[in-house]
């Protein structure tokens, strides 16, 4: 009853609260977990009930979610974390599956020196509980979907177009779409078979694998090499994922046709933003991401000394990096603990802002 | 007797660095194995618990009350020391666990985790044993080292150790309240107003859940529930009051006057924190059970190294201790414990502060040497209290930070 919300919000808030200042939250979460370890009365948790090999570099892992998991929408992503060696890491990928498709899949490609990509290959088996987030994204078919499709992939990048493939196919709603997917190999095809077999039983379907490694015309993307493909690519609502540079010249291709309106894109990796590392005494630009301000520090000396001298005042204790009073997460940017020498640019990252100095653009949340 | 070698700046900042290289061999190596420990530590504790309120709860006799009150005991004291003391240090906070952040960790007693983290983490650590800024020495109340003024209050101070041993969650709740300050003018009625109004709301919440909540959900047991909460309670009390005391008070430990540490060097500070604690010698258990502060120098050295490496770190400092001349102060419990009580009687009295301790500032090359104390020190066999380390006058005043900044919590 909508009336009511107000009130059962306020007595939630006050449950919660009782629980957590009896300390009666953490028993739960602890008996909880010690029963199954997939169910959560916060998080949303999955385990893995499948691993399926798709090509020599590339795996789908079956996830089965929580009662927490929301449904999905065909393309859209969801962050997965594991732990490795005691640490907790956190990556985003697409959901490959379609949405009500049960179980859930997202298809991980091997990344050279990648430690998550790495570790889900070897160490990931059927039992093993990994977290997630609710999906997210805005990379998803509207409803109603468009009557001309053409969705647009390079290596890994099928994944989220795959998802709506599948939901469209799972709907009997395969129109017109048009299918074109760049691999290096034909045995790099990611999920080649099934869509050989969507193709054969969908008629709505037009299906074009481009190899790097055939005869017909240069590897990789081609801007008129599709135009011939596609001679209509203007007017069809188009879904695009790939490689970064892939994406860079579809982007341009469209906005040459006048089309750039009707492409929508799903990139994997934040473009690159950040400057070059920066040396001492360098200004900095500095972004607070809680309290919404942007600052440029002179660069000399530890973050926490700059940020005072710039205006701002951190929690801050020993300013020597002790007693983490001045820990703060660093959620973009590159820095180096003036301890240790050390330099590191991972995202999400917990820093002492005593012992660290910038080296490069920075978001903090502060 | 052998005499511990003051050392140069130069020799602190060479003995620091090679602390720095062992912190940093241990802390590249920290990974499954860590939180393994502090997971299993989390479910004996949460286990205890549960058995232990089960007993007090369904359970009828003394046999039951007595199991139940220990395993209620037993869980309170793995909380507080292995688990929550450790966690706000920040010693798992690289392990991106919420349930191991430092700065969400709230502990069972009545002492906020903001205030600790403050008092404790910023305060005690960074002023380690520096008179006047160490607000851990004696806890503002009893003299436990002669260069501390005798004060008419401290006579009955052996009544006031006992009764702060028996009740020591509320000294600790109590402590970053300053109620010294208020006593010297340092703060208002109004910002012990403000500064208290976490304590108590978190002491009633504990107060109804171990007195009220609790005993009421036993129905007919309810006094059996109240008084083994009670009793569970007290055992914490006095089993971390001992062991704390333990880690700074024994003979054998420094005190420095702030003037000493105006210029202080990184490797000055690894100095103080060393000569500022004293280990407890045990096996195993008895160092889980005193949350690794029976390592206290290796805590003080290492504060947000998960405790439990500390016993494999200690032979390692040890050897550069002996190497650069430190004195390694460690003893038996009923030792280091036997010397906190009898200088807390002892010091009850007034008596002089010990001149031999002393000396001035301007021995830059730490040429002046330090006579051992009396046998009395219940430190390493052969080697006396260590002196303090010559502080430059020349130097470039790096010093200690003058206060931390709560970010307006207090607005003091």
């Amino acid at each position: 009853m909508k009336l009511a919300e107000p009130f059962t919000t306020a007595w939630s808030r006050a449950g919660s609260t009782l629980l957590r200042r009896l300390f009666l939250d953490r028993q739960a979460a602890f008996w909880l977990s010690e029963l199954d370890p997939v169910r959560s009365l916060t998080g949303v948790r999955a385990e893995v009930v499948g691993v399926i090999d798709e090509t020599a570099d590339t795996k789908t892992f079956l996830l089965r979610p929580n009662a927490r998991w929301r449904p999905h929408r065909a393309g859209q992503h969801t962050v997965l974390e594991v732990e490795i060696d005691g640490v907790r890491e956190r990556r985003c990928y697409s959901i490959a599956s379609a949405p009500g498709q049960a179980p859930m899949a997202i298809t991980v490609k091997r990344v050279p020196g990648g430690r998550v990509s790495s570790w889900l290959h070897e160490r990931a088996r059927p039992g093993l509980v990994v977290g997630l987030d609710r999906p997210a994204g805005d990379f998803v078919l509207p409803t109603p979907h468009p009557g001309t499709l053409l969705l647009l992939s390079g290596g890994s990048g099928i994944t989220p177009v795959m998802s709506m493939l599948r939901d469209l196919a799972a709907r009997d709603a395969v129109d017109d779409v048009v299918f074109v997917h760049h691999a290096r190999s034909r045995a790099g095809v990611i999920f080649g078979d099934e869509l050989a077999a969507l193709a054969a039983r969908h008629r709505g379907l037009r299906l074009v694998i481009r190899l790097d490694d055939s005869v017909d015309g240069p590897p990789g993307f081609d801007e008129a090499r599709l135009a011939d493909t596609v001679p209509d690519f203007a007017n069809r609502s188009t879904y695009l994922c790939g490689p970064p540079a892939m994406m860079e010249r579809v982007d341009a291709m469209w906005t040459a046709a006048g089309a750039s309106h009707r492409l929508a894109s799903e990139r994997f990796q934040p473009a690159p933003r950040l400057t070059a590392l920066a040396g001492d005494g360098h200004p900095v630009p500095v972004a607070l991401t809680r309290s919404g301000r942007e600052l440029v520090v002179d660069g000399d000396g530890s973050l926490l000394d700059q940020l005072e001298r710039a205006g701002e005042r951190p929690p801050s204790g020993c300013r020597m990096g002790i007693c983490h009073t001045c820990t703060c997460r660093k959620t973009a940017g590159t820095v180096q603990n003036l301890i240790t020498g050390e330099v590191s640019s991972a995202p999400d990252e917990e820093i002492q802002l005593c012992i660290s100095a910038p080296r490069s653009e920075l978001q903090l949340e502060l | 007797m052998t005499i511990t070698r003051p050392l140069t700046r130069e020799q602190a900042d060479a003995f620091g660095r090679e602390l720095d290289a062992l912190r940093r061999s241990v802390a590249d190596d920290l990974g499954e194995r860590d939180v393994a420990h502090i997971r299993r530590i989390v479910r004996a504790a949460h286990r205890s618990e549960a058995a232990g309120r089960v007993l007090l709860h369904v359970g009828i006799g003394p046999l039951s009350f007595a199991l139940g009150t220990s395993a209620l005991a037993l869980s309170k004291i793995l909380e507080n020391m292995e688990i929550g003391h450790n966690v706000m240090h920040g010693q798992y906070d690289w392990t991106g666990d919420p349930e191991l952040a430092s700065k969400r960790y709230e502990w069972d007693i009545v002492c906020t985790g903001d205030d600790w983290r403050h008092s404790h983490n910023f305060e005690h650590h960074t002023f380690t044993n520096v008179l006047g800024k160490d607000r851990d020495i004696g806890y503002m109340l009893l003299r436990v080292t002669p260069e501390q003024p005798w004060k008419p209050f401290h006579l009955p101070q052996p009544i006031a150790a006992a009764a702060l041993a028996l009740f020591f969650q509320w000294g600790v709740g109590l402590h970053d309240l300053r109620l010294d300050e208020l006593a010297s003018g340092k703060q208002s009625p109004r910002q012990l107003a403000r500064r208290a109004r976490p304590f108590l709301r978190k002491a009633a919440w504990q107060l109804f859940k171990d007195y009220g909540f609790f005993p009421a959900l036993a129905l007919a047991n309810a006094p059996r529930v109240a008084l083994g909460n009670l009793l569970a309670n007290g055992a914490r009390n006095l089993w971390t009051f001992a062991v704390i005391f333990c880690g700074h008070f024994p003979e054998g430990v420094t005190v420095y006057d702030p003037r000493e540490t105006e210029s202080e060097s990184r490797g000055q500070w690894y100095l103080r924190q060393l000569n500022g604690s004293a280990n407890i010698e045990g096996g195993r258990w008895f160092h889980i059970m005193t949350g690794h502060l029976s390592h206290q120098i290796e805590h003080h050295l290492f504060p947000d190294i998960p405790a439990a490496r500390y016993p494999e770190m200690a032979p390692k400092v040890r050897e550069i201790c002996a190497r650069y001349g430190q004195s390694y102060c460690t003893g038996s419990f009923a030792r280091q414990l036997g010397s906190v009580a009898r200088r807390i009687a002892r010091l009850s009295l007034p008596g002089p502060a010990r001149a031999t301790r002393r000396h001035p500032i301007a021995d830059p090359l730490g040429e002046r040497r330090q006579e051992a104390i009396s046998s009395a020190s219940t430190c390493a066999p052969g080697v006396g209290r260590p002196p303090r380390t010559g502080a430059a006058p020349s130097e470039e005043p790096r010093g200690l930070p003058r206060r931390g900044n709560r970010a307006a919590r207090h607005g003091t």
